[in-house]
């Protein structure tokens, strides 16, 4: 297809060129979006298949009057917060079982059963503990998150190159000073790509968390919205999410690069 | 904390004290009074309940439900995502149309799309299917086009050099030269396909491993809430162990 374009794409200055390219990559979700349009109300009932411009409408109408922010700020802080523990806590077990031999062998069994649960399966579970709401969906995240980072992080740290710990240790560099100034930066990478392998997962968690035991937040919304028939905010309301999980994930690409520049 | 490994006896013996420990601390505890019997009863009511459903064939018919769905959902998605995929990066004209599709749809949460396929198609058993299809297609189809494309173009050549029709070609040398990636994809799929039932399963009922589970809660049976994730975690451990079989008989070559 790049043949289809380049006899004129010569003549072009390079911006023009990109423009066109982009528009030309991205007209097969147009033509979705227009199929969509029109089929909505005439092949299928506009209430079940609400079409773009009315959900454009919805979202845009949620967005003004600023109704769907307190859920949505409720979920990122459901998410941040199970997210940011599963980090700290994955982390540190990570590196401890890759260096530590009590602690691999303690955890080790516990990991290798848990791994096949869908964490999501234990939402009855949390909400015998914790109840309906955040508590719950911030476990849910945790759990969820938990396994990718600690997998990354006990991966990067049995990889350490075993010359830098020596010759650290050469110079007198112990235990705490040790662990903060070499393990932590030589397995910077792979947390982060165990991180970005969370973001995703975590998305999922929160909102079956959302959708089964909960009575805020954006899961909520979709589920509640669907329930009275109020077809338009629902879709509203998963095309937020998307988004909102879209840019999470890109945002978090975009700083890693940023961020990263030693490696 | 290797687990790809086969399980080694010696090993296992060595680090499943933690296990024990903690299984007997649960019925220590919990036969102490320490913690409320609703919130964690002792492991052996939770292990009678298991067996008392296992025996009048309760756990054995909604583990059917669970498998039934989640399996043929990703059967229908593994056919279509290899299909799409492999189709995506064999010829410019699909790959042009479903690559901005796919980067649309593979980040959204789909998850979120569960009250969706409640007013499409009910909540019936055909329902939670095409709903595990749809969510496990992504990940299938995006693994599969990445490894295709990834494929050796001298394989290729060497194989149309030598006469090889298309289709041939296709059989003989790209599928099983992306193979792999297409198994990375069902891996990634399997779990996204049993979150997606027993999600499902909670929000709409409908019976099912997760339908039991959020009974045992809304009924105060704690007992039955935590047999059935007993039963999950063996459903799960052995479609796992499944697909590593699988996978390893079918890349036996690689």
């Amino acid at each position: 297809m790049s043949n289809v374009n380049a006899g004129t794409a010569t003549a072009l200055p390079s911006g023009v060129r990109s423009a066109a390219r982009f528009v030309f990559d991205w007209i097969p979700l147009a033509i979705v979006t227009l199929l969509w349009e029109f089929a909505s109300g005439t092949a299928v009932p506009a209430e079940v298949l609400p079409a773009p411009s009315v959900v454009a409408g919805e979202i845009r109408e949620l967005l003004v009057t600023g109704e769907v922010f307190s859920h949505l700020f409720i979920s990122l802080f459901r998410i941040s917060v199970g997210l940011g523990l599963s980090i700290a806590a994955g982390v540190l077990l990570g590196i401890g079982m890759a260096r530590l031999d009590p602690v691999e062998n303690f955890f080790e069994v516990l990991l290798a059963l848990t791994y096949p649960i869908p964490k999501t399966a234990l939402v009855p579970l949390a909400i015998l503990w914790l109840g309906v709401g955040t508590r719950t969906a911030i476990l849910i995240v945790f759990l969820a998150c938990l396994l990718p980072i600690v997998m990354n992080a006990y991966n990067a740290a049995s990889d350490v190159d075993q010359n830098l710990v020596w010759s650290a240790k050469m110079m007198g560099t112990e235990g705490r000073r040790l662990f903060w100034k070499v393990i932590i930066p030589a397995t910077i990478p792979e947390i982060l790509t165990g991180v970005r392998q969370a973001i995703p997962i975590a998305f999922i968690a929160l909102v079956s968390a959302e959708l089964i035991a909960s009575n805020q937040g954006i899961g909520y919304l979709i589920l509640t919205a669907g329930q009275v028939g109020n077809y338009p905010t629902m879709f509203a309301n998963i095309v937020i999410i998307s988004a909102v999980a879209y840019f999470a994930v890109r945002g978090f690409e975009i700083g890693r690069e940023r961020g990263l520049v030693w490696t | 904390m290797n687990l790809d490994r086969d399980f080694d006896v010696v090993g296992a013996l060595k680090s499943v004290y933690s296990l024990v420990i903690i299984l007997v601390l649960w019925e220590v505890v919990t036969q102490m009074g320490m913690i409320h019997y609703y919130f964690l009863p002792p492991l052996s009511d939770v292990l009678a309940r298991f067996f008392e459903l296992l025996a009048n064939g309760e756990l054995l018919e909604n583990a059917y439900l669970t498998l039934k769905r989640a399996v043929v959902g990703l059967a229908i998605a593994t056919v279509l995502g290899v299909v799409v995929g492999v189709l995506c990066a064999r010829n410019a004209a699909v790959e042009w149309f479903f690559d901005p599709i796919i980067k649309i749809g593979y980040p959204v949460p789909i998850i979120a799309l569960v009250p969706v396929f409640m007013l499409w198609f009910g909540i019936n058993d055909t329902s939670k299917i095409i709903m595990v299809a749809v969510g496990t297609f992504w990940p299938i189809a995006v693994n599969a086009r990445d490894s295709t494309r990834q494929v050796d173009k001298n394989l290729v050549w060497a194989a149309k050099m030598m006469g090889t029709s298309d289709w041939r070609l296709l059989r003989r040398v790209v599928l099983p030269a992306a193979s792999p990636g297409i198994m990375t994809g069902l891996q990634i799929a399997l779990p996204l396909s049993l979150i997606i039932t027993f999600v499902f399963e909670m929000v709409a009922g409908g019976g099912g491993l997760g339908a039991l589970e959020i009974e045992g809660v809304r009924s105060f049976q704690s007992t039955l809430t935590y047999a059935a994730i007993i039963a999950i975690m063996i459903v799960g451990l052995v479609l796992d162990r499944l697909l590593r079989v699988a996978r390893a008989r079918l890349l036996r070559w690689t």
